[in-house]
């Protein structure tokens, strides 16, 4: 692995994504207007909002890094950029670290931006540090720009990486303790659940920001999630190839 | 490998997308110091040639040899490829473009890149327009970025997917006239291409159908195939897929 290649890759994407500034401009206005919108929603429901802020949280944050990673990648692909960076003596591991660091920029920072305007902007109770919530964020958003990668692989057009939205993250949404708690589903559902990223950054939040256990609370959460990073990271580099 | 082995070397190739038999059979070598064309109706297997050439693609049967060796990207430092899609990263200045690909190739002195990337623009004429972002040039410019990217790191062979299209005249002839420059001084470049006028340019020309050469050698050779005095080369395309191709 080389790198200074991995490094060019990180740098190239994060200075595309930089002039292009109504995207920069989407990336800190989707995930205000969203949250905005929930914290309108349950206005008077202060109590409802603090219980349901955790599972919210890690929603929108896989939701936006999924969204931008995945059309991002399949941008890559769709205008042979990926299949010239094939043609150099750049390896696979440079290129999905080099995607992983770029994407990661932005996507932690939409990630950060669902977070703060949650406890600065709607203000909802919490126990455990702003420290620790970022702790399992991030590793939520690196498990989700691998995923992204890894999906965007499979489609071979915008209209088809946003088909797998739904397929993608609405059992994550359904199944993964954001609606109903998880012990609460059918016990078949609850099998799947166990697959799921969502299901361990719910769980870890939940248990930072609601049971105050702190991070040695959410360290199995967080262990899952980083094993579900890495396993979704090799298996994009198994499809990298796919153009 | 071998120092005799040609830059290029296609035996028996065959392969398919899916059901779709894109190349049969298909066989040539290129030698060293030749600017050699490939040409063909569109869907006729030339960029998938290009491809295989490349080592994006695995043949199904036969072997694709660059240097006597399996093509595949372990050789890219020693080929430039030029896609039929510019492939280019709009957001990005010229410079950006010529400089992140450049790093690519393994150039990471950055006073190495400097050079490397200037020489290339001078070669294709963008110098003046180094900082302009690829939003602000037109299709025969971006072209010419393509084309840089492709010579950055100095390969001794050059492979060229439709390289003049969208360049106007001028342009075009001064870049057959470095081509030809680049050849003499030892380096290899496989262009394909549908025009006849790229054809002309080259020393030795493969006439592609369905997947398969259909006719080898000079474009003098090709055109006296057709048995009158006065013929073209596309009177000698013509000639070839007309009656099957034997040459």
């Amino acid at each position: 692995m080389s790198i200074d290649r991995t490094l060019a890759i990180a740098i190239r994407i994060v200075s595309q994504i930089l002039r292009d500034r109504r995207s920069i401009g989407l990336i800190f206005v989707a995930p205000i207007m969203v949250m905005s919108l929930v914290g309108f929603s349950f206005a008077d429901q202060r109590l409802v909002l603090d219980r349901v802020a955790p599972a919210l949280i890690a929603t929108f944050a896989l939701f936006f890094t999924f969204m931008l990673t995945g059309v991002s990648f399949l941008r890559e692909r769709s205008q042979g950029t990926l299949e010239r960076l094939l043609t150099t003596p750049v390896g696979r591991a440079d290129i999905l670290v080099g995607y992983l660091l770029g994407f990661l920029v932005f996507a932690a920072i939409q990630s950060l931006v669902v977070l703060l305007y949650t406890i600065v902007a709607l203000q909802i109770d919490y126990q455990g540090s702003f420290a620790e919530m970022v702790v399992v964020l991030l590793v939520l958003t690196v498990a989700a720009v691998n995923l992204g990668i890894f999906v965007s692989t499979f489609a071979r057009n915008e209209f088809q990486v946003v088909q797998f939205i739904p397929v993608i993250l609405a059992p994550q949404i359904f199944l993964s303790g954001v609606i109903l708690p998880v012990a609460q589903l059918p016990a078949y559902f609850q099998a799947v659940s166990n697959v799921l990223p969502l299901t361990y950054a719910v769980s870890g939040l939940k248990a930072i920001m609601l049971e105050g256990r702190g991070l040695s609370g959410a360290a199995g959460d967080i262990a899952v999630l980083t094993s579900f990073a890495v396993a979704l990271l090799a298996l994009a580099a198994l499809t990298v190839r796919r153009t | 490998m071998s120092a005799e082995a040609p830059p290029f070397e296609a035996r028996d190739i065959a392969f398919s997308y899916g059901s779709l038999q894109v190349l049969n059979g298909l066989s040539l070598s290129v030698t060293r110091g030749e600017i050699f064309g490939v040409l063909g109706a569109n869907g006729a297997g030339k960029t998938t040639l290009m491809r295989l050439l490349m080592g994006l693609l695995k043949p199904s049967s036969g072997q694709a040899l660059v240097f006597g060796e399996p093509a595949s990207p372990k050789q890219s430092t020693r080929v430039g490829y030029m896609p039929q899609l510019s492939a280019l990263y709009t957001e990005l200045s010229v410079q950006q473009n010529v400089d992140f690909f450049a790093r690519m190739y393994g150039m990471s002195d950055r006073g190495e890149r400097r050079e490397a990337v200037g020489r290339a623009l001078e070669w294709v004429a963008l110098s003046e327009r180094r900082g302009d972002s690829l939003l602000k040039l037109s299709g025969g410019m971006r072209q010419r970025v393509s084309l840089a990217i492709a010579l950055v790191h100095r390969p001794p062979l050059l492979v060229l997917d439709e390289p003049t299209v969208g360049l106007d005249p001028e342009l075009r002839a001064s870049f057959w006239g470095r081509f030809r420059s680049a050849a003499a001084a030892g380096d290899t470049i496989v262009i394909s291409s549908h025009t006849m006028d790229d054809a002309a340019h080259c020393e030795r020309l493969a006439f592609i159908q369905e997947g398969r050469v259909i006719a080898l050698g000079s474009p003098t050779e090709l055109r006296s195939a057709v048995g009158t005095p006065d013929a073209s080369l596309e009177d000698a395309f013509l000639h070839f897929v007309r009656h099957g191709g034997t040459r």
